[in-house]
């Protein structure tokens, strides 16, 4: 009878894990990876602290509506990858610190700490069009070295994929995820320069002669690198 | 006596999926100045993807790229991906060229030029358009019995693509011409106990008479790729 009891009870147990597994199984999860190449700039003769705090780096989204398909979407460790790879081909030097404060570093010539503000999906089934689209809004912000805020501004990126035979739907919210992380880093690139807090921060170095003997050459070939003019972002 | 039934059963199976429903593909093109594709020079194939609500699939653009290298002149096209990814942040869906003269000014940037340089770039296509579902209707219904599976009804859909390829001369910096392909077909799903469906391959079709095109469009009479 003992016996009896104690498969009965093991395979009750059995049937709950399953049960469990089951209802994960339910719960669609993205977990957004894609390749960020290294952006063709000249590097700003800069030496950049990059503060991701945790709600940045682990960012998972989380579908409140009952009705929609995606339930969370994970795109923290994604979203560092862009803006590391981005960075770190746009200045000299680029280093990690946990907050913005003044530093001990006198080296150090600007913090860069982003913020992501909002994101939005949307599903073919929701659009009837047949493309999987995101949105994502970032809050941008470049301090000086003593922590005072030099730049403060909104990133949008926008990704969009088509629909596809034999594409499931979370590989094509992956692939719209990529091109809309990939257009904030774009976005980033050619705007920052152009940005009249940073040109008139970079000004201010320039009057400073430390500056420009250290670094003359090249900074005259940041100045000169292209824009698209069409662009609106 | 059961194996010819087996040959003949698997013939008519061989013969329903080799079917395929007709596509109709209309070429058009516009050629502005002579075209010369020298020995080791390069093409890129890109596609446009500014379009608000449809995007050129990354297939039809591999498609033509395939079907452009695997011509009689084995014109020597560049992946899409590998071009786009190398060239970071200058050809993405918002910040690639539009007109040729933002690619004039692009190729101030010397890394830019440096790129299409290693490459050899000569001419740069774009191809902009997509293929949609434009009518569907029937429908077909599937049971499970102790027997098996079996499905009956009718389910049919017209498909139509639509694109344009616009033609860039990266050394003089000119627009050379475009190649505009339009196709439409109707696929058909007849179901008595099998579903038996006949498919209009309508992108593949449209992108490889679109390639095909295109490969003519880079061959002058007196022969393109001349080795010089």
């Amino acid at each position: 009878m003992k016996i009896y009891m104690v498969t009965i009870q093991k395979l009750a147990k059995s049937i709950l894990v399953f049960l469990c597994f089951m209802l994960i199984g339910c719960t669609t999860k993205v977990v957004v990876k894609g390749y960020f190449p290294p952006p063709v700039v000249d590097p700003l003769p800069l030496k950049v602290a990059v503060v991701y705090d945790t709600d940045f780096s682990n960012y998972s989204y989380k579908e409140q509506d009952e009705e929609r398909e995606e339930k969370e979407i994970s795109m923290g460790e994604a979203q560092v990858e862009l803006f590391t790879t981005v960075l770190e081909g746009m200045f000299e030097k680029v280093v990690y610190a946990n907050d913005v404060s003044s530093s001990n570093d006198p080296t150090i010539d600007m913090f860069f700490y982003p913020i992501i503000d909002e994101f939005q999906y949307n599903m073919p089934v929701e659009t009837k069009i047949n493309m999987f689209e995101v949105w994502i809004k970032y809050h941008l912000k470049v301090y000086d070295a003593h922590g005072n805020i030099i730049a403060d501004w909104i990133q949008t990126a926008y990704g969009k994929t088509p629909t596809a035979m034999f594409k499931s739907k979370e590989k094509a919210l992956n692939e719209a995820m990529v091109v809309a992380l990939r257009d904030v880093g774009a976005g980033f690139i050619l705007r920052f320069n152009h940005l009249p807090e940073i040109q008139h921060w970079i000004k201010q170095q320039e009057q400073q002669s430390a500056f420009i003997n250290t670094h003359p050459k090249n900074y005259v070939a940041v100045s000169t690198a292209p824009t698209n003019q069409h662009i609106v972002y | 006596m059961n194996h010819v039934l087996a040959i003949k059963q698997y013939s008519i199976l061989l013969v329903l999926l080799s079917i395929s429903a007709c596509t109709t593909v209309t070429i058009d093109q516009v050629k502005v100045t002579e075209s010369e594709l020298l020995q080791g020079e390069s093409v890129v194939v890109i596609g446009r993807r500014t379009g608000s609500d449809y995007e050129t699939e990354p297939e039809l653009i591999s498609c033509v790229g395939k079907n452009l290298a695997k011509g009689k002149q084995g014109i020597n096209v560049i992946p899409e991906t590998e071009f786009v990814d190398r060239l970071y942040p200058w050809f993405e869906a918002r910040t690639a060229p539009s007109h040729i003269k933002d690619l004039h000014r692009l190729l101030r940037y010397d890394k830019v030029k440096a790129i299409f340089s290693d490459y050899n770039v000569h001419y740069i296509i774009w191809i902009d358009g997509n293929t949609e579902k434009t009518r569907s209707s029937g429908s077909i219904s599937c049971s499970i019995s102790t027997v098996g599976v079996s499905c009956f009804g009718f389910g049919t859909w017209d498909n139509e693509s639509q694109y344009e390829a616009s033609i860039w001369d990266y050394k003089t910096k000119v627009q050379i011409g475009k190649v505009s392909s339009f196709a439409e077909g109707t696929s058909y799903v007849p179901a008595v106990v099998v579903p038996i469906p006949l498919i209009a391959t309508v992108q593949t079709d449209a992108c490889e008479a679109m390639a095909l095109q295109l490969q003519t469009f880079f061959t002058s009479p007196s022969d393109i790729i001349t080795g010089k």
